[in-house]
């Protein structure tokens, strides 16, 4: 294999993954770039941590009425799973159709958005905006059980539109009405009691009720509606079927993955991938899962100028130093404070700010959040006991004679944790860092010793490093 | 001329909980277990978490959901405190015991609920522990422990003196794959809720094999997980299945008696709630509680997450000596009890 093998591959992992280690690289290698590519986008078993293990030592987390522990749930599975790009394209829906616990009260419910997210989130766009249509936690954030076929609410047709597929100004006023005519009677079961429970915040008696979808056909409008420039007697499916054929839906769609998995940015080059996925979207029935083989199979994505060029989110940089360290594989007491940790550095799972989402790219970034991240990375991979740490000085250890010189480290452990490739700028400094205690003599090294304490150190220099903080 | 056994039967008599929100008082924060005394208080483990620390203790109430108190807790390592409680037994004298699979540590209270002692050797030598999880008293206060991740049983004294293990990992005849739940009846066999092998294993006094129920599956007589076993004087078994959520009943030579799914209604202390939210009772009573729920909300878990009335989480079953069963919900915060008719 190639070095520049092994840094497209890092390259895939880190965007459609969490990043990967050097066994998982290996293994992924050795299949190839596009079976690996299509063996994220059709997984089989994700052989992540067990609910029932999680279950049982987690009771916050088997009844998930709390916050940080319906978090640290979510963390568990993308730490642990074998399908990493399942966890990634949820993380995606739901920056994108952003729902918060806020306004919800409901942690178990939100959990449950995020399973259909995993099970809808690479199938059709128009069944997943219906399942997203039918989700309570959505109704209840936008509304839409106070959508009654005689007194609209406009508030989810309006997002519907704006926020989730076409974009503002590809449509009418009049078109964001006849939407919500649609969507009436779209609410969830024992919708009266429920929306009281959410907005008292009740956990009386005996925790919360988790929520499901209902029809109510005696409260759907079933009148004709005109919508973008269509008349029928619609209902909620057939506004979505009407939704998807828009080519302004299919540039909102594919310029968000576009950015979410490719680049922050969009250049000349940029569009015309995405022209390449707009055509893939309309070709394949509106397939999620075959627009993302169109982008990963790209030049663009494949080519430097995609390289660290997003800024990692919160979750993902999280995630990846601890998928890197090996840390969590089993249930982990404190592990709800994961959750609290991405709070800190501006992403707090299940709870965006506002139904726009994050703001993401160099919005992630401000002082306060960068100590945060780089000082979380640095604790994990500075960590010599965590198993990943451990088998990274263990393949040092065998190369060579066991010494390496300053240089060796840095490079070595740049390549181990990537590869990364660093500017000269800061190669050298880690080298001159490196140099301050001369060659590492890895022999005869014991868990915890001086020797290994240095591979951590350099690890934990790494984390900091600008590049680390790029996908 | 033949005559046909009875049916057996339990009926459903209340349900006692609520859940707290307070550092003191009544009501239970993930109850993981029960212990029933003599003369029929109810002593409750709440395992809850340590973000939530002085709702880690042990509850006592009555059957006439009278709240007397409450001992022990907080999280830490402190004589008395707990992390992860999982366990609670109590002898003839009412001594409590409670273990904690995080501190590897079995705790002794007196009567009045003043620590008495801890047994926490972390290790897999003799009277070593490695996450204690289920325990058991005897009627000669022999102590049962569940040393999960040792994947064995150890028997002490009352004051924590080795007296004998058996078990190893495995699937086989007394192995174990992260044992739970601990039960001894009146003839001294001990049942041990072996919960990722899904069955329950049966053993003398002093740890020979005597017969393992059940299987990995939701059928009659099948398991998932079972978390809890607990035999009344008749010999009936009761289990925890845990993971099917709900609570089955096998005879004395474990063939399938019954299953219950739960059906819990308002506890006083819930009455004592709507009293003062009259409105939020009134949407209550318009709702439906026991809905139909679309496929992909199917799973047992699910159903009890939506379900109230149903059993969820049911990680302990206890009987008394009025063949009562109390079946504790760690995420409603609650148990149930039923009557064996």
């Amino acid at each position: 294999m190639g070095d520049r093998d092994l840094e497209l591959m890092a390259h895939l992992m880190r965007r459609a993954g969490f990043g990967a280690t050097r066994d998982e690289l290996e293994r992924y290698l050795a299949q190839g770039y596009e079976a690996t590519v299509d063996e994220l986008l059709s997984p089989g078993d994700d052989q992540s941590m067990p609910d029932d293990l999680i279950r049982r030592y987690h009771t916050d987390q088997a009844e998930a009425r709390m916050l940080p522990s319906a978090g640290a749930t979510w963390i568990y599975r993308m730490v642990t799973t074998r399908s990493p790009l399942d966890e990634k394209v949820a993380l995606f829906w739901h920056g994108l159709f952003a729902t918060g616990y806020t306004k919800l009260n409901q942690a178990r419910t939100l959990l449950n958005q995020v399973d259909m997210f995993r099970r809808c989130g690479l199938e059709k766009f128009p069944a997943l905006l219906v399942e997203l249509s039918q989700d309570p936690a959505m109704i209840i954030w936008l509304d839409n059980q106070d959508n009654h076929k005689d007194a609209i609410n406009e508030n989810y047709g309006r997002e519907l539109l704006e926020l989730f597929s076409m974009g503002i100004g590809n449509y009418t006023e009049q078109d964001i009405k006849e939407c919500s005519r649609a969507f009436t009677g779209w609410t969830l079961k024992n919708a009266e009691f429920m929306a009281m429970r959410a907005s008292k915040d009740s956990i009386w008696p005996y925790g919360r009720i988790a929520w499901h979808f209902e029809y109510r056909a005696d409260d759907h409008d079933h009148g004709e509606k005109t919508f973008l420039g269509e008349a029928g007697n619609f209902n909620g499916q057939d506004i979505i079927e009407i939704i998807v054929r828009q080519e302004a839906t299919a540039e909102f769609v594919c310029r968000r993955l576009f950015q979410y998995f490719a680049s922050d940015e969009v250049d000349g080059e940029g569009r015309e991938t995405i022209q390449g996925m707009k055509d893939t979207y309309f070709d394949s029935g509106y397939e999620i899962r075959s627009v993302l083989r169109t982008l990963f199979n790209s030049d663009y994505f494949k080519s430097h100028r995609a390289r660290y060029s997003r800024v990692k989110g919160p979750v993902e940089l999280m995630v990846g130093a601890i998928r890197m360290a090996g840390s969590y594989q089993t249930p982990t007491f404190g592990a709800q404070t994961l959750a609290a940790q991405a709070l800190y550095m501006g992403q707090g799972l299940l709870q965006p700010p506002t139904v726009e989402g994050w703001h993401e790219g160099m919005e992630w970034i401000d002082s306060g959040s960068l100590v945060e991240r780089v000082n979380f990375a640095a604790r994990q991979l500075g960590d010599v006991q965590n198993p990943g740490v451990r088998s990274i000085i263990a393949r040092l250890a065998r190369e060579g004679e066991g010494v390496l010189t300053a240089e060796q480290l840095v490079g070595r452990c740049l390549d181990l944790m990537g590869p990364i490739s660093v500017s000269e700028g800061t190669a050298s400094s880690l080298v001159a860092l490196a140099e301050r205690d001369g060659d590492l003599d890895l022999k005869e090294h014991h868990p915890g010793d001086d020797a290994e304490r240095r591979v951590g150190n350099m690890l934990r220099l790494i984390a900091s490093t600008k590049e680390y903080q790029l996908a | 001329m033949t005559t046909q056994a009875p049916a057996f039967t339990l009926d459903y008599v209340k349900t006692i909980g609520i859940v707290s929100a307070a550092f003191s008082g009544r009501g239970f924060a993930n109850p993981y277990d029960a212990a029933i005394s003599a003369d029929g208080r109810i002593f409750v483990l709440n395992r809850c978490d340590p973000d939530r620390a002085p709702a880690i203790r042990v509850g006592i109430c009555n059957l006439d959901e009278d709240y007397l108190g409450e001992f022990g807790g907080g999280s830490g390592s402190g004589d008395g405190q707990f992390v992860w409680p999982v366990g609670l037994a109590l002898d003839s004298g009412e001594r409590a015991y409670v273990t904690d699979e995080y501190l590897h540590r079995v705790t002794t209270f007196d009567s009045s609920g003043a620590f008495v002692a801890k047994w926490d050797a972390h290790g897999s030598g003799e009277g070593q522990l490695n996450g204690p999880a289920g325990i058991a008293v005897d009627a000669d206060d022999n102590v049962y422990v569940v040393d999960q991740h040792n994947n064995r049983v150890q028997k002490f004294s009352r004051d924590g003196e080795y007296i004998l293990q058996w078990g190893k990992a495995g699937d086989g005849e007394a192995e174990f794959n992260l044992p739970w739940g601990i039960g001894v009846d009146a003839l001294g066999h001990v049942y041990v809720a072996d919960w990722r092998n899904d069955r329950i294993q049966k053993f003398t006094a002093v740890g020979e094999f005597v017969a393992s129920y059940g299987a990995s599956g939701d059928g009659d007589g099948q398991f998932h997980r079972p978390s809890s076993v607990a035999v009344d004087v008749e010999g009936y078994i009761y289990v925890a299945d845990w993971g099917n959520e709900r609570v089955q009943v096998l005879g004395p030579d474990g063939s399938f008696q019954t299953k219950l799914r739960g059906q819990a209604t308002l506890s006083k202390w819930a009455y004592e709630y709507y009293a003062v939210n009259p409105e939020e009772k009134r949407e209550r009573d318009r709702a439906q509680l026991v809905p139909e729920l679309p496929e992909h909300l199917r799973a047992p878990y699910h159903v009890s997450s939506q379900t109230e009335p149903y059993f969820w989480g049911p990680v302990s079953v206890s009987v008394d000596k009025h063949q009562r069963l109390y079946v504790v919900e760690a995420n409603r915060h609650r148990f149930q009890v039923y009557q064996k008719r």
